[in-house]
């Protein structure tokens, strides 16, 4: 399979900085990959995800080293506008990607720059409003509605364009515990549904998880580790080292490992962590009710 | 209720039947009749009309209460700067002396004509802001087929409006939080201090604008190059359709105005001269 993104050698430096914001990544992503990616503040993530929408270095000033490829092609040799075609980012901030006056105008914002005709655009505002939950919101402005609204206004707006990448910042890091689950359900819809490829940078561990085939940590600007899920949380160590906290109930088994009470997989899920609790506890449970 | 730009108007408002362009056209047009009339009784009774239009338009009217002391105070103000700030106009009727300084009639009588020309005005800006919210500009811009990048900046400068407001109230409550208080404090000490709002204000505006460029960006929109040359499609307008009645109103408020200059400079009407407002005032003062 060939990869959808190829990182190669490259560095980024953005003007007036001592240290470049990304040192010597390597990376391939493949077409319908969820790929989650985690990392201390300053880790160089938000740089990472501007340079896959070509953001970096075409609205930025600094200095790149190396190549980032998007569908075998330099991102700087797209012309202006033809590579946000293809990849859409949600930033953490959906204010800030705000570009229109109710919520309706938002999501076709994108895709009348796609020159998509009239048919087109409602046929795709109906599948969007309808995945996102969004269709009472349409005649309001984007502005004054709640923070998770705006997270899945912000969200449904780069969806609508049908992007073949998704790249999403932090696009949980503003809202509660309820909105944070919802718009990890309306990436979870997008996976069983779609062949997107989604990129996810993400604090929010236990929500990222389940949906993740891969795992990447960003550490000072360098790939850290990288691997399949379940294979890059047994390095929990490292994480806990790098600053990362992986959910608690991973950080339990972890520490069973440690008093060497247990010996299988870190369990991903609170579900999985139950399951295994289970196994672990059933022989001594049986023993302390038969004491 | 929907929310306009100046209030809320309830959902079943008759001025929701009415295309946007109309109520643009009325605010640009309506707006120019009263630099055309000069006798205050006109002018007043157009003020009236766009007040019954906000009664009809189920407009709340207590809205207009908030502009009685701007209403006075910008009187006043062009009562004082006509008359006791006037000048000296020895050709002029003296009507009385203040302290004084003459108060000529025509003076008085200028400062009139002013105000009343003033107040339709600022009710039609009201009556439009009252019913029409950012998007209905948007519209009536893009139905007369206004270049999108003009209609687009239109609307961006708009929505930075908001959000300056919105910014300047995060950075007040944040200087606020950290024990740096205006209120209360004499003006003076309001203008010394208020670098310390505008500083981190400007740093905001300047990060909210890397972040619209962004979001542009990333929504696919280009200035220039190929991208640029995609032809649009106007989804928002498919919402609206201009009904025999926006063309009836479209109609009635050119011909209103067509009909006022032609009484104006064909036939000299709505001048100083016939205007029985003013002759009761001179025979009243003078």
């Amino acid at each position: 399979m060939s990869a959808i993104i190829e990182i190669r050698d490259y560095s980024w430096q953005y003007l007036n900085t001592e240290n470049p914001a990304l040192n010597g990544i390597n990376l391939d992503i493949y077409e319908g990959e969820f790929v989650g990616i985690i990392g201390p503040n300053g880790a160089g993530k938000t740089t990472l995800a501007l340079s896959l929408d070509g953001l970096i270095p075409g609205q930025y000033h600094g200095v790149k080293q190396g190549t980032v490829k998007v569908m075998g092609k330099e991102v700087e040799a797209y012309p202006r506008g033809e590579l946000q075609r293809q990849v859409g980012v949600v930033f953490s901030d959906p204010e800030a990607q705000f570009t229109a006056m109710t919520v309706e105008d938002e999501l076709v914002f994108g895709l009348e720059n796609l020159g998509l005709s009239i048919p087109e655009i409602r046929e795709r505002l109906e599948w969007v409003t309808e995945l996102t939950a969004l269709k009472s919101l349409l005649p309001k402005p984007p502005y004054e509605i709640s923070g998770g609204q705006k997270q899945r206004v912000a969200l449904a707006a780069v969806l609508a364009m049908m992007p073949k990448i998704m790249v999403l910042d932090e696009p949980t890091s503003m809202l509660d515990p309820v909105s944070r689950k919802r718009i990890f359900e309306v990436l979870g819809r997008l996976k069983r549904e779609q062949n997107n490829t989604v990129i996810v940078i993400e604090h929010s561990l236990e929500n990222l998880i389940p949906l993740a085939d891969r795992m990447i940590l960003l550490s000072e600007g360098q790939v850290a580790l990288q691997g399949p899920t379940r294979t890059f949380f047994q390095q929990i160590a490292l994480l806990l080292e790098k600053g990362i906290y992986p959910p608690e109930a991973m950080q339990f088994f972890y520490r069973l490992v440690q008093r060497q009470w247990y010996n299988g997989d870190l369990p991903l899920t609170l579900d999985e962590a139950a399951e295994r609790l289970e196994h672990v506890l059933m022989p001594r449970h049986s023993t302390y009710q038969g004491s | 209720m929907n929310k306009t730009m100046l209030g809320y108007v309830p959902k079943e408002s008759p001025i929701y039947a009415v295309h946007p362009f109309v109520k643009l056209y009325f605010l640009l047009i309506v707006s120019l009749f009263p630099m055309f009339v000069a006798a205050p009784e006109w002018n007043f009774l157009l003020l009236v009309i766009i007040l019954g239009l906000m009664v009809i338009s189920r407009v709340d009217i207590r809205i207009v209460r908030i502009y009685i002391p701007v209403a006075i105070s910008m009187g006043s103000i062009i009562l004082i700067s006509y008359t006791i700030l006037g000048g000296r106009h020895p050709e002029f009727q003296v009507v009385f002396n203040l302290f004084g300084l003459p108060i000529y009639w025509e003076r008085i009588r200028d400062a009139l004509v002013v105000y009343f020309r003033i107040l339709p005005m600022i009710a039609t800006m009201v009556f439009f802001l009252s019913t029409s919210r950012e998007r209905d500009i948007i519209v009536a811009m893009r139905t007369i087929r206004l270049p999108f990048v003009v209609t687009y900046v239109f609307a961006m400068a708009l929505r930075a409006a908001g959000m300056v407001l919105e910014d300047f109230q995060i950075v007040r409550q944040a200087e606020q939080a950290r024990g740096f208080d205006t209120t209360g404090k004499p003006l003076t000490y309001k203008i010394r201090k208020y670098i310390m709002y505008m500083i981190p204000l400007f740093a905001l505006s300047l990060r909210r604008s890397e972040e619209f460029t962004n979001a542009l960006v990333a929504r696919g929109y280009a200035f220039t190059g190929e991208a640029s040359r995609v032809k649009r499609a106007d989804y928002i307008l498919t919402h609206y359709t201009f009904k025999p009645h926006d063309f009836v109103f479209t109609a009635i408020i050119t011909l209103a105005f067509i009909a006022l200059l032609v009484a104006r400079y064909g036939f000299n009407y709505f001048g100083l001269d016939d205007s029985w407002f003013i002759r009761w005032l001179y025979s009243v003062l003078v």
